[in-house]
Formats: C-alpha cells, sequence, structure tokens
C-alpha cells in the first residue's frame, strides 16, 4: 500500500512535467497552474498518506522496498528499478513535496509575467520528480540516475534566463561540478559493486561490515560518496557554483539551492552511514569539511551586498552545519536540522523573492531599507526566518542546531572541534542575518525614496511566505532537548544505535543552549550596533580591517585560484594544442592528403589535352606496344 | 575463284591503316568519320576472309552486325557535325578542346 502511493507519489510530478514540456505552444496560466501547481500538492498528499500509514505501523514495520521490473540483469547482478519506503525517505518526501508545493504555488505569482511560463513549470515539476526519485531509489544505480537529474534540472533552471550570459556562465559552472560529484558517487557504486557484488542498497549495507572496520575499502567509498555529497551540497572546496546560481530565479533558488537539492549529500551521507559508521577517519573528514564550510561561508555572508547572495553564503554555512553533524554520525540531528532548515531557508528566499519582486528586479541591499512599512508579509517571513535561522529560543533554528552542537559535543576531540566552529559560525550567522533584515527593513530609505511605492504581493505569493513563516517557527518543537526526540524516533530503524552514533546528553544541551544563545544574542546585539540602532556608523567603520574583509568580500578568492589552477592552464593549454599541435597533426595529416590528390590529378590532367587526334594516337600507340607485349610473351612461352 | 586469305588480310591492313593515318592526320571531322568508317570495313574484310578459310558463316554475320553499329555511329556523329557546324561554322577538330583537363 505504502509503495503503490509512493510509486503514485514520484509519477505524477513527471507526468505533469511531460505533459508540459509538451505542450505545443504556450497554454493559458490557468491551465500551468492547474497542473505544475496541482501535481505536487497530489504528491505532497499522497506523502502525507504515506507516512500516516508508516505512522500506524510498529517501528521495526516501517520500511517496504517495490519494484516496478528487472532493469538490467548482468553476469549475476540484477539492478531493479526498485523504491525504498522507509522513515528517512518519507521524510524526504515530505519536505520535497511540503516546501515544493508551497514554492510551485509562489511561483505562480513570482513568474507571472515571465513568457516562458510553461518552461518554468516543466522544469520545477522535472526537478521535483527527480528529487523524489533521488530519494526513494531502492538501490545505487537509480540514485545515481536522479542524482544526475536534479543536476539537469538544476542547470535548466539556473539558466532559466538564458538571454544574460551570466546566468548562462553559473549553469555551466553548477552542472561542470555536480558532475566532478557525479563521477564520485558513480566511483563509489562501481566500488561497492566490486566489493559486494551488488547494488542494491539492503543487501550493500548489510554486507558493508564485511569489508572490516576502518580498512581502506570502506574509506575509499566513504570519501568517493562524499565527494558526490560535497559537490551537490556545495562544501568547500566545490562550494563556488553555489552563490553563482542565484541568477536563477528566485523560487528556484528557494527549491533547489536552499531546501532541497543542496541537502542531497546529507541525506545521501546518512543513507550510507552503513559505511561511514565504519570508518572514523571518513566521518572525521567529513566533519571537518563541513565545520570548515560553515566558518567560511559564514564570513564570506557577511560582506555580500546582493541580498540572495547572502542568503546563498548563508546555504552554504547552514549545510555546513548539517554535513559536519552526519560526518560525526550525529544522523538524526543532521536530518533535524535538514527539515528544519528547509522551512527557514525557504521563508527566507521567498521572502527575499517578495522584496526583489516589490523593487522590480533590485537585489542590492544598498538600494533597500525601510522596508517594513510596505511589505508586511516578506517582513514577517524574513523576520521569522532570521529568528530561526540565528537559534534565538523557540525558532525552529534554535533546536535544530542545538541539537547538532549538543551532539558534536559528545564526538571526542574532533567533536569538540566542530561545537567551537559552530558556535563561532552561530555567531556569525545572527550577525550576518541580522545585517540583512535591518538594512533592507530598518533604517532609512534608500536616497531619492521608492519610485514607484513598493507593492505588496498578493496571496499566491504571500501565502507560502506566511506558512513557511509560520513553520520556521513550529518546526522545531518536533525535537526537543531533554527528551522530546520524536525526529530521532522516527528515524531509529534507518539509522540505528550503535557506538558511532552520536546523540545529545543532558549535560551538552545545558552548555550548547547556554553558550549558543549568548553568542545568538551576541550577534544580533551586535548587528544591531552596527547596522540598526544607526545606519551611518557602518559607513564611518568602513575603513576597520579593509584587507581581510576583501578577502572575505572575495569569497576566499576560491573562484580565482580555481582560474589559476585549472581555468589558465586549461587555456593556455587550448592555446598550444591549437596553433602548435593541431596545424601539424591532424589538419596536417589532412591537408596533406589533399595535396598529394592535387598533385597526382595535376600530373594526370595534362594528358587530357582535348585533341582527338591525339587521343587517336595514343590509343594506336598504346594498343601497338600492347600488341608487342603480348606477342613477345607469346614467342617466350612457346 | 578460291581468293587466299593473305590477300583478305593484305588488304585489311591497307584499310586499316589508310583509316589510321586519315584519323591522325586530317582535321576535318567528316573526313574522320570516314576514317574510322574505313577502319571498320578492315576488320569487316578480315572477318569474311576467315569466315570463308574455316566455312563458317558467324564471321559474315559478325560483319553484318559492324556494319549496322557502324551506320549507327555514322548517324550520331553526322548528328554532331551537324550541330557543331551549326555553332561553331568552322569544322577542325583540333578547335573542339573544350573537354581539356
Amino acid at each position: 500500500m505504502a509503495t503503490a502511493l509512493a510509486w503514485i507519489v514520484l509519477v505524477v510530478p513527471l507526468i505533469s512535467g511531460i505533459v508540459l514540456a509538451g505542450w505545443p505552444g504556450e497554454p493559458p496560466h490557468a491551465v500551468t497552474r492547474l497542473l505544475g501547481i496541482g501535481s505536487i500538492l497530489i504528491s505532497f498528499a499522497l506523502s502525507v498518506a504515506v507516512f500516516i500509514g508508516l505512522l500506524g505501523n510498529a517501528a521495526d514495520d516501517r520500511s517496504f522496498t517495490s519494484s516496478a521490473f528487472e532493469w538490467i540483469s548482468i553476469a549475476g547482478t540484477d539492478v531493479d528499478l526498485s523504491i525504498l519506503v522507509d522513515p528517512l525517505s518519507v521524510m524526504m518526501m515530505l519536505i520535497i513535496t511540503g516546501v515544493g508545493f508551497l514554492i510551485h504555488l509562489y511561483s505562480a505569482e513570482y513568474m507571472e509575467h515571465d513568457r516562458d511560463y510553461r518552461r518554468f513549470f516543466a522544469s520545477m515539476n522535472l526537478f521535483v520528480f527527480s528529487m523524489l526519485l533521488l530519494v526513494l531509489a531502492g538501490n545505487f544505480f537509480f540514485l545515481i540516475v536522479g542524482w544526475a537529474f536534479v543536476g539537469l534540472a538544476s542547470y535548466l533552471l539556473i539558466g532559466f534566463w538564458y538571454e544574460r550570459p551570466t546566468a548562462v556562465a553559473a549553469a555551466k559552472k553548477a552542472f561542470v561540478i555536480n558532475v566532478i560529484g557525479d563521477v564520485g558517487l558513480v566511483l563509489a557504486a562501481f566500488l561497492i559493486l566490486r566489493e559486494l557484488g551488488t547494488l542494491d542498497y539492503g543487501e550493500a549495507f548489510a554486507g558493508a561490515s564485511g569489508l572490516g572496520a576502518n580498512s581502506g575499502t570502506v574509506l575509499a567509498i566513504c570519501l568517493l560518496l562524499f565527494v558526490g555529497a560535497a559537490a551537490k551540497s556545495a562544501q568547500v572546496p566545490l562550494h563556488t557554483w553555489l552563490p553563482d546560481a542565484m541568477e536563477g530565479p528566485t523560487p528556484v533558488s528557494a527549491l533547489i539551492h536552499a531546501a532541497t537539492m543542496v541537502t542531497a549529500g546529507v541525506y545521501l551521507i546518512v543513507r550510507c552511514h552503513a559505511f561511514f559508521d565504519l570508518s572514523w577517519l571518513a566521518g572525521d573528514i567529513v566533519a571537518v569539511v563541513g565545520a570548515i564550510t560553515l566558518l567560511m561561508a559564514a564570513t564570506v555572508a557577511l560582506q555580500q551586498v546582493d541580498i540572495k547572495r547572502v542568503l546563498a553564503w548563508s546555504t552554504v554555512s547552514q549545510v555546513g552545519y548539517m554535513i559536519m553533524a552526519v560526518g560525526l554520525g550525529a544522523y538524526a540531528s543532521g536530518m533535524f536540522m535538514l527539515m528544519a532548515h528547509a522551512f527557514y531557508k525557504a521563508a527566507l528566499f521567498l521572502a527575499a523573492g517578495v522584496v526583489i519582486h516589490a523593487l522590480h528586479d533590485e537585489q542590492s541591499l544598498d538600494r533597500m531599507g525601510g522596508l517594513r512599512k510596505y511589505l508586511r508579509v516578506a517582513y514577517f517571513g524574513m523576520g521569522a526566518g532570521c529568528l530561526a535561522i540565528a537559534g534565538v529560543p523557540g525558532f525552529a533554528g534554535f533546536f535544530a542546531k542545538d541539537d547538532v552542537l549538543a551532539s558534536a559535543l559528545n564526538g571526542g576531540a574532533i567533536g569538540v572541534f566542530c561545537w567551537v566552529v559552530g558556535i563561532l559560525g552561530a555567531f556569525l550567522t545572527a550577525l550576518y542575518m541580522f545585517r540583512l533584515l535591518f538594512r533592507a527593513f530598518f533604517g532609512p530609505e534608500p536616497a531619492g525614496g521608492y519610485q514607484p511605492a513598493p507593492h505588496p504581493s498578493r496571496w499566491w505569493m504571500s501565502v507560502p511566505v506566511v506558512v513557511l513563516g509560520i513553520l520556521s517557527i513550529v518546526g522545531g518543537w518536533l525535537q526537543l532537548p531533554f527528551g522530546w526526540t520524536e525526529i530521532s524516533d522516527w528515524l531509529l530503524p534507518v539509522t540505528g544505535e550503535g557506538p558511532a552514533i552520536l546523540e545529545p546528553t543532558h549535560a551538552t544541551e545545558v552548555v550548547t543552549i547556554i553558550v549558543s544563545v549568548v553568542m545568538a544574542l551576541g550577534g544580533i546585539g551586535l548587528a544591531w550596533w552596527l547596522f540598526g540602532a544607526d545606519p551611518e556608523r557602518r559607513i564611518r567603520l568602513a575603513a576597520i580591517a579593509r584587507g581581510p574583509r576583501a578577502v572575505m568580500d572575495d569569497a576566499w578568492r576560491f573562484d580565482e585560484a580555481y582560474d589559476d589552477v585549472f581555468v589558465e592552464p586549461g587555456r593556455e593549454m587550448a592555446d598550444v594544442m591549437l596553433t602548435r599541435v593541431e596545424p601539424a597533426g591532424p589538419q596536417g595529416i589532412i591537408t596533406g592528403t589533399v595535396a598529394f590528390v592535387r598533385g597526382a590529378a595535376r600530373l594526370v590532367r595534362s594528358s587530357q589535352s582535348g585533341m582527338v587526334r591525339a587521343y587517336a594516337f595514343w590509343m594506336v600507340l598504346g594498343i601497338a606496344l600492347a600488341g608487342i607485349v603480348a606477342a613477345l610473351i607469346a614467342a617466350g612461352g612457346s | 575463284m578460291n581468293v587466299p586469305i593473305e590477300a583478305y588480310l593484305m588488304l585489311s591492313l591497307a584499310l586499316l591503316a589508310l583509316g589510321l593515318v586519315g584519323v591522325m592526320r586530317r582535321r576535318n571531322p567528316l573526313m574522320l568519320l570516314l576514317s574510322v568508317e574505313l577502319m571498320l570495313n578492315a576488320g569487316n574484310v578480315s572477318l569474311i576472309g576467315f569466315s570463308r578459310l574455316w566455312d563458317d558463316p558467324s564471321g559474315q554475320v559478325f560483319a553484318l552486325v559492324v556494319m549496322v553499329v557502324a551506320a549507327a555511329e555514322v548517324v550520331i556523329g553526322l548528328g554532331l557535325v551537324v550541330a557543331i557546324f551549326r555553332s561553331r561554322t568552322r569544322l577542325d577538330v583540333d578547335e573542339m578542346s573544350s573537354m581539356r583537363g
């Protein structure tokens, strides 16, 4: 029953996407809305039905696989088109379809004036299908298929406004970096196939312990999986595509580049935790990469002027928290944070979208200020999101972040390191988010005021912002400190129990809550002092720490380094190939052949004089010679 | 009366030589056609000579076939000559060299 519904959840967005993509011409907006949004609503309703169905079962009876048919059968390895419905995939389904539905609803108004309304919804539906395939896949084969499809959908949607060269470049960049991750994931699957002889989740995870704890094979599998996860989840050093991906429309940024796709790496590690549990080194590498990412991205977010780029770097940072958590073995905490982040980051992005829409595509914070008078809905969404992400007690981000950090504190020396980094990150998060809030919604209006006045959104856009704002508040109440652990309990059949799995204890929770609340409030206070209380103060203080701030502004110069290390040598090599190797090599062979044929033809051509009498002479001469030769041979032979 | 084969062959050779020299020397396409005709008939003489020598009628049948082909060839050749004459007025095979490579 559960699997049958899950199949429908999976195919409905695919069908509507195909119908929209194949629709001849541009259908009326109402039709596009009905198909594009309705399909996701159906998927969401059925996901809820699956969830309720699983709730009725005992905790150890919530995992079902269903196979449509055998896809490949080679050399004793069978790959079925199969899905796995278990607590983890259902949780992801609910997030994808739930947040996805709200964002589709929002897009109906946001993209209203775009001439490619149909293409937008077709691509978005394709994305939802791909993401569902990614989380529902029952083996590594279809995981990779979904993984590659979300990369494609992301590419299509980043480059949605294809007339903009920057959007096309950003789409290309995202695609190329994601392919690096795809290669890692594919190699990991090959390694699993070679060592365990199966791509099926159940068999692979059951056989994982046979590879031996801390063996090189397990480490290699984990690190290859992490290459895939890092590329998709924008972790250092493969994070550079995500800020550029903000070239896409804002709903795309909210759905793909904040709430769902970038968290696929977290999902992957939780799904494959059977491998990560076996190798402490792999887990520690993942955790440290996550920690570095969260701190680095938070510092960059401090300096951004583009409202969407602040949120993009914030996403990199927040996903860093999740990766850090799952690297340490706090799988339930990581998934809790993934869910909470999907709510508050979607709320932030959609609120930012309302602002951008109201100001006619203005994204610079320098051209904003005092917006809370005009855009109440956006103010609510942004405010709730900021309070949640900063970790103010009572909001979703507070419980999620503290769950992560309190678990980390139990994780030995690396855990303590991650805890310290996470606490620092919490301070920076509060600072940069409230910088955005104060600069956009408080303070004076930009010089000259708004021409024309910002127009509030209609209900299409307002409802999702309000719902997600409310979810940013109540979404965290599923897992409270000191014993109320709905998320951990729900995921227990997937994550299991063991020494490798971290959970918060009372002592660490108390310490973490006290420190992180102080940090969050300190960050908000500093933001108020710098940007809120006196808008002129930041201009007076602009000279402070110019050097480090310039580095942060340039995102730690990762792009420049990649240009120097990969792009420029590649370009130079291509140049040498073009000017030296190619003319002499492949082109040389072709021109040489042509020159030879032409020379030979010139030689033969001179015999074609056009003189009939000369032809007759040559013919007679030839026959005579042939006759002489024949006569000589006949004479010699006899 | 029994003509020896050598006589046939001598006549044939003489006709062939005349035709060849004609083809190579004459510039008028009409004369060229006549020379070709001479060579064809040289072949016919040989065929008939051998036919009589071996007492086999198939050589004579061949000669008749050659005549038919020659007649057809002359028809085409003359047609070409007339067409060229209409467009160029001067009939000189050395000037008809537009197919030069």
